[in-house]
Protein backbone atom coordinates (compact mmCIF):
# COMPACT_ATOMS: atom_id res chain seq x y z
CA UNK A 1 0.00 0.00 0.00
CA UNK A 2 1.26 3.44 -1.05
CA UNK A 3 1.97 5.71 2.06
CA UNK A 4 -0.44 8.03 1.30
CA UNK A 5 -3.09 5.64 0.96
CA UNK A 6 -2.10 4.06 4.58
CA UNK A 7 -2.52 8.04 5.78
CA UNK A 8 -5.81 8.59 4.13
CA UNK A 9 -6.54 5.58 6.18
CA UNK A 10 -5.69 6.63 9.39
CA UNK A 11 -7.18 10.11 8.70
CA UNK A 12 -10.50 7.81 8.26
CA UNK A 13 -10.32 5.60 11.32
CA UNK A 14 -9.77 8.45 13.45
CA UNK A 15 -12.82 10.76 12.06
CA UNK A 16 -15.03 7.38 12.44
CA UNK A 17 -14.18 6.77 15.99
CA UNK A 18 -14.84 10.33 16.53
CA UNK A 19 -18.39 10.13 15.24
CA UNK A 20 -19.22 7.20 16.59
CA UNK A 21 -18.13 9.18 20.07
CA UNK A 22 -20.01 12.38 19.70
CA UNK A 23 -23.11 10.53 18.63
CA UNK A 24 -22.96 8.25 21.77
CA UNK A 25 -22.30 11.08 24.21
CA UNK A 26 -25.02 12.91 21.91
CA UNK A 27 -27.46 9.67 22.67
CA UNK A 28 -26.41 9.64 26.12
CA UNK A 29 -27.14 13.36 26.57
CA UNK A 30 -30.76 13.01 24.99
CA UNK A 31 -31.83 9.96 27.31
CA UNK A 32 -30.44 12.11 30.68
CA UNK A 33 -32.85 15.35 29.22
CA UNK A 34 -35.52 12.71 28.31
CA UNK A 35 -35.39 11.26 31.67
CA UNK A 36 -35.48 14.84 33.69
CA UNK A 37 -38.22 16.08 31.42
CA UNK A 38 -40.56 12.65 32.02
CA UNK A 39 -39.89 13.10 36.05
CA UNK A 40 -40.68 16.33 35.94
CA UNK A 41 -43.75 16.11 33.49
CA UNK A 42 -44.65 12.97 35.88
CA UNK A 43 -46.68 10.78 33.05
CA UNK A 44 -45.69 6.93 34.14
CA UNK A 45 -47.49 4.05 34.42
CA UNK A 46 -49.10 3.20 37.62
CA UNK A 47 -47.62 1.33 40.45
CA UNK A 48 -44.51 0.71 38.25
CA UNK A 49 -42.32 3.67 40.48
CA UNK A 50 -43.30 0.99 43.74
CA UNK A 51 -42.37 -2.40 41.67
CA UNK A 52 -39.24 -1.40 40.75
CA UNK A 53 -38.15 0.74 43.89
CA UNK A 54 -39.07 -3.28 45.07
CA UNK A 55 -36.73 -4.97 42.68
CA UNK A 56 -33.88 -1.72 43.25
CA UNK A 57 -33.92 -1.77 46.69
CA UNK A 58 -35.92 -4.63 49.02
CA UNK A 59 -34.06 -7.26 46.70
CA UNK A 60 -30.66 -5.83 47.36
CA UNK A 61 -30.63 -5.59 50.99
CA UNK A 62 -28.97 -8.51 51.95
CA UNK A 63 -26.25 -8.39 48.84
CA UNK A 64 -25.98 -4.44 50.38
CA UNK A 65 -25.61 -5.78 54.21
CA UNK A 66 -23.23 -8.60 53.36
CA UNK A 67 -20.82 -6.38 51.20
CA UNK A 68 -20.64 -3.53 53.27
CA UNK A 69 -20.77 -5.72 56.09
CA UNK A 70 -17.73 -7.61 55.07
CA UNK A 71 -16.16 -4.41 54.19
CA UNK A 72 -16.67 -2.67 57.52
CA UNK A 73 -14.77 -5.46 58.97
CA UNK A 74 -12.09 -5.51 56.71
CA UNK A 75 -11.11 -1.80 57.13
CA UNK A 76 -11.35 -2.04 60.56
CA UNK A 77 -9.58 -4.47 61.01
CA UNK A 78 -6.57 -3.16 58.58
CA UNK A 79 -6.36 0.36 60.30
CA UNK A 80 -6.39 -1.48 63.83
CA UNK A 81 -3.45 -3.22 62.86
CA UNK A 82 -2.00 -0.06 61.69
CA UNK A 83 -2.91 2.31 63.96
CA UNK A 84 -1.50 -0.62 66.67
CA UNK A 85 1.96 -0.61 65.41
CA UNK A 86 2.63 2.79 65.11
CA UNK A 87 0.60 4.66 67.57
CA UNK A 88 -1.04 2.04 69.54
CA UNK A 89 -4.41 4.23 70.36
CA UNK A 90 -7.09 3.11 69.13
CA UNK A 91 -9.77 5.44 71.06
CA UNK A 92 -10.23 7.51 67.98
CA UNK A 93 -11.05 4.56 65.89
CA UNK A 94 -14.66 4.66 65.81
CA UNK A 95 -14.96 8.80 65.63
CA UNK A 96 -13.56 8.78 62.70
CA UNK A 97 -14.58 5.22 60.95
CA UNK A 98 -18.60 7.29 61.25
CA UNK A 99 -17.11 10.75 59.76
CA UNK A 100 -15.39 8.55 56.59
CA UNK A 101 -17.74 6.57 56.72
CA UNK A 102 -20.73 8.83 56.30
CA UNK A 103 -19.09 11.04 54.06
CA UNK A 104 -17.59 8.77 52.05
CA UNK A 105 -17.42 4.96 51.92
CA UNK A 106 -20.93 3.99 52.45
CA UNK A 107 -22.37 5.68 49.53
CA UNK A 108 -20.02 5.05 47.60
CA UNK A 109 -19.20 1.02 47.83
CA UNK A 110 -23.18 0.31 48.10
CA UNK A 111 -22.94 2.66 44.76
CA UNK A 112 -20.18 0.15 43.55
CA UNK A 113 -22.00 -2.69 44.59
CA UNK A 114 -25.65 -1.50 43.06
CA UNK A 115 -23.61 -0.53 39.95
CA UNK A 116 -23.12 -4.57 39.41
CA UNK A 117 -26.26 -5.86 40.44
CA UNK A 118 -29.20 -3.04 39.34
CA UNK A 119 -26.79 -1.65 36.44
CA UNK A 120 -26.39 -4.98 34.98
CA UNK A 121 -30.12 -6.06 35.39
CA UNK A 122 -31.98 -2.82 33.77
CA UNK A 123 -29.53 -3.13 31.26
CA UNK A 124 -30.08 -6.75 30.65
CA UNK A 125 -34.19 -5.97 31.05
CA UNK A 126 -33.90 -3.35 28.69
CA UNK A 127 -31.61 -4.75 26.25
CA UNK A 128 -33.71 -7.82 25.74
CA UNK A 129 -37.10 -5.71 25.35
CA UNK A 130 -34.66 -3.81 22.71
CA UNK A 131 -33.60 -7.12 20.56
CA UNK A 132 -36.73 -8.33 20.76
CA UNK A 133 -38.72 -5.27 19.59
CA UNK A 134 -40.82 -4.42 22.14
CA UNK A 135 -39.03 -1.12 22.57
CA UNK A 136 -39.94 -0.54 19.05
CA UNK A 137 -43.47 -1.88 19.50
CA UNK A 138 -44.14 0.48 22.46
CA UNK A 139 -42.73 3.17 20.12
CA UNK A 140 -45.93 2.34 17.25
CA UNK A 141 -48.23 2.26 20.22
CA UNK A 142 -47.29 6.19 20.76
CA UNK A 143 -45.36 5.60 24.57
CA UNK A 144 -41.86 7.21 24.61
CA UNK A 145 -39.95 4.46 25.49
CA UNK A 146 -37.88 6.29 27.99
CA UNK A 147 -41.17 7.60 29.96
CA UNK A 148 -41.96 4.18 30.25
CA UNK A 149 -38.67 2.47 30.97
CA UNK A 150 -35.86 4.78 32.21
CA UNK A 151 -38.34 6.93 34.39
CA UNK A 152 -39.45 4.80 36.52
CA UNK A 153 -36.29 2.86 37.42
CA UNK A 154 -34.29 6.37 37.65
CA UNK A 155 -36.73 7.03 40.63
CA UNK A 156 -36.64 4.46 42.26
CA UNK A 157 -33.02 4.30 42.13
CA UNK A 158 -32.13 7.59 43.11
CA UNK A 159 -34.75 7.06 46.18
CA UNK A 160 -33.56 3.74 46.88
CA UNK A 161 -29.74 4.58 46.73
CA UNK A 162 -29.92 7.15 49.33
CA UNK A 163 -32.15 4.49 51.83
CA UNK A 164 -29.31 1.16 50.86
CA UNK A 165 -26.64 4.02 51.82
CA UNK A 166 -27.82 4.84 55.51
CA UNK A 167 -28.04 0.87 55.70
CA UNK A 168 -25.00 -0.11 54.19
CA UNK A 169 -23.06 2.59 56.36
CA UNK A 170 -24.80 0.97 59.75
CA UNK A 171 -24.22 -2.09 58.85
CA UNK A 172 -20.46 -1.48 58.33
CA UNK A 173 -19.63 1.11 61.23
CA UNK A 174 -21.93 -2.17 63.32
CA UNK A 175 -20.13 -5.21 62.58
CA UNK A 176 -16.40 -2.95 62.16
CA UNK A 177 -17.31 -2.24 66.13
CA UNK A 178 -17.67 -5.81 66.78
CA UNK A 179 -14.84 -6.41 65.02
CA UNK A 180 -12.81 -4.01 66.89
CA UNK A 181 -14.23 -5.12 70.25
CA UNK A 182 -13.50 -8.88 69.85
CA UNK A 183 -10.12 -8.81 67.90
CA UNK A 184 -8.63 -5.48 69.44
CA UNK A 185 -10.26 -5.21 72.97
CA UNK A 186 -10.95 -1.49 71.58
CA UNK A 187 -13.69 -0.86 74.01
CA UNK A 188 -17.46 -0.42 73.07
CA UNK A 189 -18.45 2.96 74.49
CA UNK A 190 -15.74 4.70 73.01
CA UNK A 191 -16.14 3.29 69.55
CA UNK A 192 -19.84 3.86 69.20
CA UNK A 193 -19.06 7.61 69.07
CA UNK A 194 -20.90 10.00 66.72
CA UNK A 195 -20.19 12.95 67.81
CA UNK A 196 -18.16 13.66 65.20
CA UNK A 197 -20.52 13.68 62.17
CA UNK A 198 -22.11 16.79 61.59
CA UNK A 199 -24.54 18.44 58.64
CA UNK A 200 -21.22 19.00 56.34
CA UNK A 201 -20.66 15.11 56.29
CA UNK A 202 -24.09 14.17 56.05
CA UNK A 203 -24.73 16.76 53.30
CA UNK A 204 -22.05 15.48 51.18
CA UNK A 205 -22.39 11.67 51.74
CA UNK A 206 -26.26 12.48 50.85
CA UNK A 207 -25.25 14.32 47.52
CA UNK A 208 -22.89 11.14 46.47
CA UNK A 209 -25.86 9.06 47.45
CA UNK A 210 -28.07 11.03 44.99
CA UNK A 211 -25.69 11.61 42.42
CA UNK A 212 -24.93 8.00 42.06
CA UNK A 213 -28.06 7.54 42.39
CA UNK A 214 -29.14 9.67 39.12
CA UNK A 215 -25.63 8.16 36.85
CA UNK A 216 -26.34 3.92 37.49
CA UNK A 217 -29.86 4.00 36.01
CA UNK A 218 -29.44 7.01 32.67
CA UNK A 219 -25.74 4.94 31.73
CA UNK A 220 -27.29 1.10 32.42
CA UNK A 221 -30.34 2.30 30.39
CA UNK A 222 -28.20 4.26 27.73
CA UNK A 223 -26.31 1.05 27.25
CA UNK A 224 -29.55 -1.72 27.43
CA UNK A 225 -31.32 0.59 24.74
CA UNK A 226 -28.17 0.88 22.10
CA UNK A 227 -28.19 -2.98 22.57
CA UNK A 228 -28.32 -5.37 19.11
CA UNK A 229 -28.08 -8.31 17.33
CA UNK A 230 -28.87 -11.35 20.01
CA UNK A 231 -28.53 -13.05 23.03
CA UNK A 232 -24.61 -11.57 22.33
CA UNK A 233 -26.01 -8.14 22.02
CA UNK A 234 -27.56 -8.36 25.41
CA UNK A 235 -24.33 -9.49 27.04
CA UNK A 236 -22.16 -6.66 26.07
CA UNK A 237 -25.34 -4.52 26.70
CA UNK A 238 -25.32 -5.93 30.08
CA UNK A 239 -21.24 -5.80 30.67
CA UNK A 240 -20.88 -1.86 29.01
CA UNK A 241 -23.51 -1.01 31.78
CA UNK A 242 -21.48 -2.29 34.70
CA UNK A 243 -18.36 -1.05 33.52
CA UNK A 244 -19.93 2.78 32.66
CA UNK A 245 -21.40 3.03 35.77
CA UNK A 246 -19.00 1.56 38.05
CA UNK A 247 -16.28 4.34 35.96
CA UNK A 248 -18.56 7.07 36.37
CA UNK A 249 -19.28 6.16 40.43
CA UNK A 250 -15.59 6.32 40.40
CA UNK A 251 -15.14 9.64 38.56
CA UNK A 252 -18.03 11.00 40.76
CA UNK A 253 -16.63 10.37 43.68
CA UNK A 254 -13.61 11.99 42.84
CA UNK A 255 -15.25 15.05 41.50
CA UNK A 256 -17.28 15.34 44.80
CA UNK A 257 -14.15 14.48 47.01
CA UNK A 258 -12.14 17.23 45.76
CA UNK A 259 -14.73 19.56 45.37
CA UNK A 260 -15.88 19.24 49.14
CA UNK A 261 -12.41 19.24 50.31
CA UNK A 262 -11.54 22.67 48.08
CA UNK A 263 -14.29 24.51 48.93
CA UNK A 264 -15.15 23.06 52.85
CA UNK A 265 -11.75 22.15 53.68
CA UNK A 266 -11.58 22.19 57.52
CA UNK A 267 -14.87 21.77 57.67
CA UNK A 268 -14.65 17.84 57.35
CA UNK B 1 -51.94 -15.25 57.83
CA UNK B 2 -51.29 -18.75 57.72
CA UNK B 3 -50.97 -18.92 54.01
CA UNK B 4 -48.14 -15.96 53.97
CA UNK B 5 -46.35 -17.09 56.63
CA UNK B 6 -46.24 -20.53 54.84
CA UNK B 7 -45.38 -18.59 51.44
CA UNK B 8 -42.16 -16.43 53.82
CA UNK B 9 -41.01 -19.79 54.58
CA UNK B 10 -41.00 -21.34 51.17
CA UNK B 11 -39.16 -18.32 49.97
CA UNK B 12 -36.45 -18.46 52.46
CA UNK B 13 -35.61 -22.31 52.01
CA UNK B 14 -36.02 -21.56 47.86
CA UNK B 15 -33.48 -18.86 48.25
CA UNK B 16 -31.92 -20.95 50.76
CA UNK B 17 -31.14 -24.08 48.22
CA UNK B 18 -30.31 -21.86 45.13
CA UNK B 19 -27.44 -20.40 46.85
CA UNK B 20 -26.23 -24.04 48.24
CA UNK B 21 -26.75 -25.13 44.93
CA UNK B 22 -24.92 -22.31 43.25
CA UNK B 23 -21.70 -22.74 45.76
CA UNK B 24 -22.00 -26.08 44.98
CA UNK B 25 -21.81 -25.91 41.31
CA UNK B 26 -18.72 -23.23 41.47
CA UNK B 27 -17.25 -25.73 44.09
CA UNK B 28 -17.39 -28.52 41.74
CA UNK B 29 -16.48 -26.48 38.82
CA UNK B 30 -13.58 -25.49 40.87
CA UNK B 31 -12.46 -29.26 41.40
CA UNK B 32 -12.92 -30.49 37.57
CA UNK B 33 -10.76 -27.21 36.35
CA UNK B 34 -7.93 -28.42 39.03
CA UNK B 35 -8.14 -31.94 37.61
CA UNK B 36 -7.90 -30.68 33.87
CA UNK B 37 -4.88 -28.56 35.11
CA UNK B 38 -3.55 -31.95 36.63
CA UNK B 39 -1.30 -32.81 34.63
CA UNK B 40 -0.96 -29.43 32.79
CA UNK B 41 -1.70 -30.01 29.53
CA UNK B 42 -2.73 -26.24 28.60
CA UNK B 43 -3.79 -25.00 25.19
CA UNK B 44 -1.05 -22.05 24.80
CA UNK B 45 -2.47 -20.66 22.55
CA UNK B 46 -5.63 -20.49 23.52
CA UNK B 47 -4.51 -19.16 26.83
CA UNK B 48 -2.02 -16.28 25.07
CA UNK B 49 -5.37 -15.30 22.89
CA UNK B 50 -7.43 -15.02 26.23
CA UNK B 51 -4.91 -13.22 27.95
CA UNK B 52 -4.71 -10.54 25.39
CA UNK B 53 -8.28 -10.24 25.71
CA UNK B 54 -8.82 -10.30 28.93
CA UNK B 55 -5.60 -8.83 30.32
CA UNK B 56 -4.10 -6.16 27.68
CA UNK B 57 -7.73 -5.16 26.43
CA UNK B 58 -8.48 -4.20 29.80
CA UNK B 59 -5.48 -2.27 30.67
CA UNK B 60 -7.24 1.36 29.68
CA UNK B 61 -10.35 1.27 32.08
CA UNK B 62 -8.06 -0.41 34.49
CA UNK B 63 -5.58 2.32 34.50
CA UNK B 64 -8.37 4.99 34.54
CA UNK B 65 -10.07 3.68 37.49
CA UNK B 66 -6.89 3.15 39.01
CA UNK B 67 -5.02 6.67 38.65
CA UNK B 68 -8.21 8.05 40.38
CA UNK B 69 -8.53 5.57 42.58
CA UNK B 70 -4.55 7.38 43.58
CA UNK B 71 -6.03 10.66 43.77
CA UNK B 72 -9.18 9.54 45.56
CA UNK B 73 -7.38 8.14 48.49
CA UNK B 74 -5.20 11.49 48.33
CA UNK B 75 -8.18 13.32 48.98
CA UNK B 76 -9.42 11.35 51.78
CA UNK B 77 -6.47 11.34 53.63
CA UNK B 78 -6.05 15.08 52.70
CA UNK B 79 -8.92 16.12 55.24
CA UNK B 80 -6.52 14.84 58.14
CA UNK B 81 -3.23 16.25 56.22
CA UNK B 82 -5.25 19.52 57.01
CA UNK B 83 -6.40 19.17 60.35
CA UNK B 84 -3.77 17.53 61.79
CA UNK B 85 -0.69 19.42 59.40
CA UNK B 86 0.47 15.96 59.16
CA UNK B 87 2.05 15.83 55.48
CA UNK B 88 4.53 13.51 56.07
CA UNK B 89 1.95 10.83 56.21
CA UNK B 90 -0.10 10.77 52.82
CA UNK B 91 2.41 8.73 51.03
CA UNK B 92 2.42 6.37 53.84
CA UNK B 93 -1.77 6.45 54.26
CA UNK B 94 -2.73 5.85 50.23
CA UNK B 95 0.00 3.37 49.70
CA UNK B 96 -1.53 1.41 52.24
CA UNK B 97 -5.20 1.92 51.70
CA UNK B 98 -4.02 1.26 47.65
CA UNK B 99 -1.54 -1.69 48.17
CA UNK B 100 -3.30 -3.98 50.67
CA UNK B 101 -7.57 -2.64 50.24
CA UNK B 102 -8.43 -0.65 47.42
CA UNK B 103 -6.42 -1.74 45.18
CA UNK B 104 -7.27 -5.34 44.39
CA UNK B 105 -10.83 -4.61 44.98
CA UNK B 106 -11.97 -2.02 43.01
CA UNK B 107 -9.42 -3.28 40.20
CA UNK B 108 -11.07 -7.03 40.85
CA UNK B 109 -14.67 -5.20 40.81
CA UNK B 110 -13.96 -3.62 37.09
CA UNK B 111 -12.17 -6.65 35.84
CA UNK B 112 -15.45 -8.69 37.38
CA UNK B 113 -17.52 -5.99 35.33
CA UNK B 114 -15.32 -5.97 32.25
CA UNK B 115 -13.97 -9.59 31.86
CA UNK B 116 -16.67 -11.86 33.83
CA UNK B 117 -19.30 -10.15 32.66
CA UNK B 118 -17.98 -10.48 28.90
CA UNK B 119 -16.61 -14.13 30.03
CA UNK B 120 -20.33 -15.05 30.80
CA UNK B 121 -22.54 -13.70 28.32
CA UNK B 122 -19.81 -15.43 25.90
CA UNK B 123 -20.23 -18.80 27.59
CA UNK B 124 -23.90 -17.98 27.73
CA UNK B 125 -24.11 -17.64 24.03
CA UNK B 126 -22.39 -20.16 23.11
CA UNK B 127 -24.53 -22.29 25.48
CA UNK B 128 -27.37 -21.18 24.34
CA UNK B 129 -26.72 -21.63 20.56
CA UNK B 130 -25.85 -25.41 21.99
CA UNK B 131 -22.01 -25.36 20.75
CA UNK B 132 -21.13 -26.58 23.69
CA UNK B 133 -23.49 -29.68 23.41
CA UNK B 134 -21.64 -29.22 20.13
CA UNK B 135 -18.11 -29.38 21.33
CA UNK B 136 -19.07 -32.61 23.70
CA UNK B 137 -20.65 -34.11 20.69
CA UNK B 138 -17.04 -34.05 18.65
CA UNK B 139 -15.70 -35.72 22.06
CA UNK B 140 -14.16 -32.42 22.92
CA UNK B 141 -14.40 -31.75 26.89
CA UNK B 142 -15.65 -28.00 27.41
CA UNK B 143 -13.64 -27.90 30.88
CA UNK B 144 -10.68 -28.75 29.56
CA UNK B 145 -10.64 -26.84 25.90
CA UNK B 146 -13.04 -23.90 27.14
CA UNK B 147 -13.12 -23.00 30.65
CA UNK B 148 -9.70 -24.26 32.09
CA UNK B 149 -7.48 -21.66 29.70
CA UNK B 150 -10.25 -18.39 30.67
CA UNK B 151 -9.62 -19.51 34.89
CA UNK B 152 -5.71 -19.54 34.15
CA UNK B 153 -6.37 -16.41 31.84
CA UNK B 154 -8.11 -14.73 34.41
CA UNK B 155 -5.88 -15.10 37.16
CA UNK B 156 -2.48 -14.20 35.65
CA UNK B 157 -3.89 -11.22 34.09
CA UNK B 158 -5.29 -9.59 37.55
CA UNK B 159 -2.60 -10.17 38.82
CA UNK B 160 -0.87 -8.66 36.25
CA UNK B 161 -3.26 -5.79 36.28
CA UNK B 162 -3.48 -5.29 40.16
CA UNK B 163 0.72 -4.61 40.12
CA UNK B 164 0.37 -2.37 37.41
CA UNK B 165 -2.24 -0.41 38.55
CA UNK B 166 -1.04 -0.35 42.36
CA UNK B 167 1.79 1.86 40.36
CA UNK B 168 -0.65 4.08 38.79
CA UNK B 169 -2.96 4.58 41.25
CA UNK B 170 0.61 5.46 43.18
CA UNK B 171 1.35 7.78 40.27
CA UNK B 172 -1.73 9.37 40.39
CA UNK B 173 -1.72 9.99 44.02
CA UNK B 174 1.79 11.48 43.78
CA UNK B 175 0.10 13.89 41.13
CA UNK B 176 -2.66 14.78 43.19
CA UNK B 177 -0.72 15.32 46.53
CA UNK B 178 0.92 17.76 44.61
CA UNK B 179 -1.81 19.71 43.14
CA UNK B 180 -5.07 19.51 45.25
CA UNK B 181 -2.74 19.34 48.99
CA UNK B 182 0.80 21.21 47.53
CA UNK B 183 3.13 18.24 48.83
CA UNK B 184 6.45 17.92 47.06
CA UNK B 185 6.63 14.47 45.29
CA UNK B 186 9.96 13.68 47.35
CA UNK B 187 7.69 14.10 50.62
CA UNK B 188 5.19 11.56 49.34
CA UNK B 189 7.87 9.27 48.74
CA UNK B 190 9.88 9.23 51.13
CA UNK B 191 6.95 8.48 53.47
CA UNK B 192 6.24 5.90 51.69
CA UNK B 193 9.04 4.16 51.25
CA UNK B 194 10.18 4.83 54.68
CA UNK B 195 6.50 2.97 56.49
CA UNK B 196 5.84 0.46 54.08
CA UNK B 197 6.93 -3.23 53.72
CA UNK B 198 6.54 -5.59 50.68
CA UNK B 199 4.88 -7.85 52.23
CA UNK B 200 1.82 -4.74 52.44
CA UNK B 201 2.54 -5.34 48.40
CA UNK B 202 2.44 -9.09 48.67
CA UNK B 203 -0.86 -9.20 50.53
CA UNK B 204 -2.70 -7.00 47.99
CA UNK B 205 -1.19 -9.65 44.77
CA UNK B 206 -2.27 -12.80 46.67
CA UNK B 207 -5.72 -11.16 47.23
CA UNK B 208 -5.61 -10.14 43.65
CA UNK B 209 -5.16 -13.98 42.46
CA UNK B 210 -7.78 -15.31 44.87
CA UNK B 211 -10.04 -12.57 43.06
CA UNK B 212 -9.02 -13.95 39.51
CA UNK B 213 -9.58 -17.45 40.66
CA UNK B 214 -13.38 -16.83 42.09
CA UNK B 215 -14.26 -14.37 39.37
CA UNK B 216 -13.33 -16.51 36.35
CA UNK B 217 -14.94 -19.66 38.28
CA UNK B 218 -18.23 -17.80 39.27
CA UNK B 219 -18.20 -15.90 36.05
CA UNK B 220 -18.06 -19.82 34.18
CA UNK B 221 -20.60 -21.55 36.26
CA UNK B 222 -23.04 -18.95 35.28
CA UNK B 223 -22.10 -19.00 31.46
CA UNK B 224 -22.42 -22.47 31.55
CA UNK B 225 -25.54 -23.20 33.02
CA UNK B 226 -27.65 -20.44 31.08
CA UNK B 227 -31.26 -21.32 30.29
CA UNK B 228 -34.31 -20.19 27.86
CA UNK B 229 -32.68 -17.71 24.88
CA UNK B 230 -31.36 -13.63 25.22
CA UNK B 231 -33.64 -13.11 28.38
CA UNK B 232 -31.62 -15.87 29.95
CA UNK B 233 -28.24 -14.44 29.45
CA UNK B 234 -28.97 -11.08 30.64
CA UNK B 235 -29.91 -12.88 33.74
CA UNK B 236 -26.87 -14.96 33.88
CA UNK B 237 -24.21 -12.00 33.39
CA UNK B 238 -26.40 -10.20 36.20
CA UNK B 239 -25.93 -13.31 38.82
CA UNK B 240 -22.34 -13.84 37.48
CA UNK B 241 -21.45 -10.33 38.42
CA UNK B 242 -23.26 -10.46 41.58
CA UNK B 243 -21.45 -13.28 43.17
CA UNK B 244 -18.16 -12.10 42.17
CA UNK B 245 -18.92 -8.80 43.71
CA UNK B 246 -20.11 -11.07 47.08
CA UNK B 247 -17.36 -13.37 46.53
CA UNK B 248 -14.46 -10.75 46.45
CA UNK B 249 -15.71 -9.07 49.83
CA UNK B 250 -15.82 -12.39 51.46
CA UNK B 251 -12.66 -13.90 50.19
CA UNK B 252 -11.47 -10.32 50.97
CA UNK B 253 -11.83 -10.87 54.54
CA UNK B 254 -10.73 -14.49 54.59
CA UNK B 255 -7.65 -13.44 53.13
CA UNK B 256 -7.01 -10.49 55.27
CA UNK B 257 -8.12 -12.43 58.46
CA UNK B 258 -5.45 -15.30 57.76
CA UNK B 259 -2.90 -13.33 56.72
CA UNK B 260 -2.92 -10.48 59.37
Amino acid sequence: MNPRRRIKRAIERVGARTLDFLSAALFLWSVFAHTLVGTIRGKRPKGEVVKQMYIIGNKSLVFVGVTLGFIGMVMIYQTCLQFGRITGDLSRIGHEFAKILVHDFAPTLTAMMLSTRVGAGIAAEVGSMKVTEQVDALRMSGVAPIDYLIVPRFIACVVMMVVLSIFGAVVAFVLGGLTAANAFGVNTHTYFDLSGVNFTHLGLGLTKAVAYGMAIPIISGYCGLRAQGSSEGVGSATTAAVIGSSFAVIVLDFIISAFGLIVLGEGL
Amino acid sequence: MASRAREFFIGVGDTAMNVARQVGGIVILFYEVVRALLPPRLDLRELMRNMLKMGYMSLPIIALTAFFTGGLMVIQSGIYVKQFNASALVGWGSGYAVFREIGPILIGLMFSGRVGANNTAELGTMTVTEQIDGLRALAIEPIRYLIAPRVVAMMLSLLCLTIIGDLIALGGGLLFSKLILNIEYSTFYYSLVDNLTPADFIQGLVKSVVFGTSIALTSCYFGITVRGGAVGVGRAVNAAVVSAAVSIMLLDFAVTYLLG
